[in-house]
């Protein structure tokens, strides 16, 4: 009877072992002593511009973690970086990231990817209670009720407006024409900037699309001048601006075209003859909207210090686009800046809650933007109007214009 | 005028994509997906030979020719020859498409690069509109291309083997000619001909990786229209749908254009299934 209820207790005992390692997550830890452990995905193996712009991202969180190092880390507790290729995929990046999670639950996550990224991890994240940021807004990724423990980094369409107006109002442009790619973030491009510029009490004269793989854009802009626009505001990437900037040329129109951040990305503007247009006729009536930090400033100290620090983080010493994509840096700073508020990292509700402090939010040591307005209604950064500057094209060096 | 020679610029751009699917078309049967991609490579050669190597425009020519024309020698023999199905020629050559759209990203980089024109890039102001010079060259050089390759196919001993090959592959092997040779040389020389006009569609749409991608519907779009086989539909195919593109944009809205290409399209085989230069033939089986 007593060698049965052994054999019983053992067999209970080793289930109830087994059960205890298959269910659930792993824990995150989380004393003082651990390590404060942050996970970043990015397609770096991805094709093309998704791959550079992810490599950016994840030199930027490597970067702010060694700054965060030197002055003690996150309330007392050393960052750890892990970086994991997602390729850019959905698919694979929940693969990942439920890989990771079973391995041991990161105490912050990073996601350097596209929308449809952070559209695929929200919701483990969600479940595991893991405190997040990402650079792909989706239409529900700012909304506290539905993800409270998620923050963008990335503007909205309508914070870039901001910009687009003030530029407008200072040069005395009343009518202003759109132009738009036939992509998601175009169609969000064109409402927003329409919603806003309608209610800044400008006119919106006309709006012409393009298809994503059009060759010529003439007949579109011969569209717009027939509307007579005092500018016009532009959302395009690679290949299209310079088929916007040659048929502006061919037909001999000098309005004023003023970019977004995806003009300002694209090399060919930013690069002189032969291998780009930067310097010639084409480019002298375009002036792109870029975040201040994007700028070169000798006396911006804190961008400076982020950029030096990138560099020497990055292969070969080159950071491989605009600082743009470089936000992660300011996640671990805002991080930083709402555990000190907090006085401990391991409770990810209460981190959120103080990233929500507007006194918390202007200790935060961020670089790329100088100023985020989180808040119990809206985990989107709602950058302010000083937040962009327009310039002119000009040369890049070190992920900054120095026009 | 000025949305006129754009229109015709852009159909001779789609109709020289087209003229290479219907001659690989006409010596195999089979329909090479990454023809696009080929003119794509030949538009980077354009911008190598010209812009980085400096070299004069008639050597950077035979280079592109060259690079070319061994680029679609290799995907005839990795991707179409060790086949026994020939229906998985699409397949395959879907393949090569995305292995030379990867290949151009890893060589140079995935921003727009200028390939500049021989003939000048100042804007021209002709019959009223304006033009650059090579939205020009690209009509003359579709027209004369078509010409030439018409004239060839019904002088030459190889252009008649190879239409005796589109009609009957069996009656032109007994007839002593070598398909499989024919069928390499053809698939070769519309590799050479992509590398060719790669330095006149370069300084139109930039060498970028995305453009095989962007040229490759429209192109079998041109075929169609034309007519599976025939060379001087591809001009005008090519012509048609550029000018319904110009139009429907500038009338219409952007978004309208690849809309009113397709209604088009679909209204002209609803009228000639096998296209406006290829007649249906009845056959009693």
């Amino acid at each position: 009877m007593n060698r049965h209820v052994l054999v019983l207790g053992a067999v209970v005992s080793s289930a109830a072992l087994v059960l205890a390692g298959c269910g659930g997550t792993a824990s995150s830890g989380g004393g003082a002593g651990d390590p404060y452990r942050v996970l970043v995905t990015g397609g770096l193996s991805a094709q093309g511009v998704l791959a550079t712009n992810s490599k950016t991202s994840v030199i930027s969180a490597q970067a702010s973690a060694d700054e965060i190092n030197k002055t003690g880390g996150i309330a007392g507790r050393r960052i750890e970086v892990t970086v994991v290729d997602d390729g850019g995929d959905p698919t694979t990046a929940v693969t990942k990231l439920r890989e990771a999670i079973a391995k041991g639950k990161p105490d912050l996550y990073l996601n350097s990817g596209p929308s449809v990224i952070a559209s695929a991890t929200l919701p483990i994240l969600q479940q595991n209670k893991i405190l997040s940021f990402n650079i792909g807004p989706t239409n529900e990724s700012a909304d506290p009720g539905k993800f409270p423990l998620n923050f963008d980094l990335s503007p909205s369409p309508t914070d870039y407006a901001k910009g687009f107006i003030a530029h407008a109002k200072e040069k005395g442009y009343q009518k202003i024409g759109i132009l738009y790619g036939s992509t998601s973030y175009g169609a969000s491009f064109v409402r927003e900037m329409h919603q806003a510029l309608t209610a800044a009490g400008l006119q919106v004269v006309g709006e012409q699309q393009f298809d994503a793989k059009a060759l010529d854009m003439t007949p579109q802009l011969q569209n717009l001048r027939g509307s007579a626009p005092d500018a016009i505001a532009m959302t395009a990437y690679g290949a299209p601006v310079g088929y916007v900037l040659k048929s502006l040329a061919k037909i001999g129109w000098t309005v004023p075209v003023l970019g977004d951040t995806a003009v300002s990305a694209t090399s060919l503007v930013s690069t002189p003859p032969p291998d780009g247009v930067l310097g010639t006729d084409q480019v002298a009536n375009l002036m792109m909207e870029v975040f201040d930090s994007t700028v070169y400033d000798p006396a911006d100290t804190s961008v400076n210090t982020a950029v030096a620090a990138m560099k020497a983080k990055a292969e070969g010493g080159v950071i491989p686009s605009t600082l743009i994509n470089a936000y992660n840096y300011d996640a671990l700073a805002l991080v930083a800046a709402a555990a000190a508020d907090v006085g401990k990292a391991d409770d990810p509700g209460a981190i959120a809650k103080a990233i929500e402090k507007p006194e918390v939010l202007a200790k935060a040591k961020t670089a790329i933007l100088h100023d985020y307005h989180y808040s119990a209604t809206s985990h989107s950064p709602n950058a302010t109007a000083d937040a962009f500057v327009f310039i002119k094209p000009s040369p890049l060096d070190s992920g900054q214009f120095r026009p | 005028m000025t949305l006129i020679f754009g229109g015709l610029a852009l159909g001779a751009v789609y109709a020289f994509v087209a003229i290479g699917y219907n001659i690989v078309f006409i010596s195999s049967k089979t329909f090479n997906f990454a023809q696009a991609q080929l003119i794509m490579i030949g538009s980077f050669v354009a911008y190598t030979g010209l812009v980085t190597l400096h070299l004069p425009a008639p050597i950077v020519a035979l280079l592109a020719l060259a690079v070319v024309f061994v680029v679609a020698a290799i995907e005839e023999r990795v991707a179409i020859r060790p086949l026994k199905d020939p229906h998985a020629v699409l397949v395959t050559t879907l393949g090569a498409s995305v292995l030379l759209d990867g290949a151009a990203q890893l060589i140079w980089g995935t921003q727009p690069l200028p390939v500049p024109f021989f003939g000048g890039d100042g804007v021209l102001t002709i019959l009223g509109g304006r033009a650059y010079p090579v939205e020009l060259a690209l009509v003359v050089v579709a027209v004369l291309l078509v010409l030439l390759l018409t004239w060839a196919s019904r002088r030459f001993v190889l252009g008649l083997a190879l239409l005796g090959m589109s009609e009957d592959r069996e009656a032109a092997m007994l007839r002593g000619v070598n398909v499989r040779r024919l069928v390499f040389g053809s698939f070769a020389c519309a590799g050479a001909l992509a590398g060719v006009l790669g330095l006149f569609v370069g300084p139109e749409t930039y060498a970028v990786a995305t453009l095989g991608t962007a040229l490759a519907l429209k192109g079998f779009v041109v075929l169609a229209i034309g007519g599976f086989g025939s060379i001087p539909g591809t001009l005008v195919g090519g012509l048609i749908v550029g000018l319904v593109e110009a139009l429907a944009s500038r009338y219409f809205g952007g978004e309208f254009a690849t809309i009113a290409v397709f209604a088009v399209f679909i209204t002209i085989l609803m009228a000639r299934p096998a296209g406006l230069f290829v007649r249906t033939r009845e056959r009693a089986v």
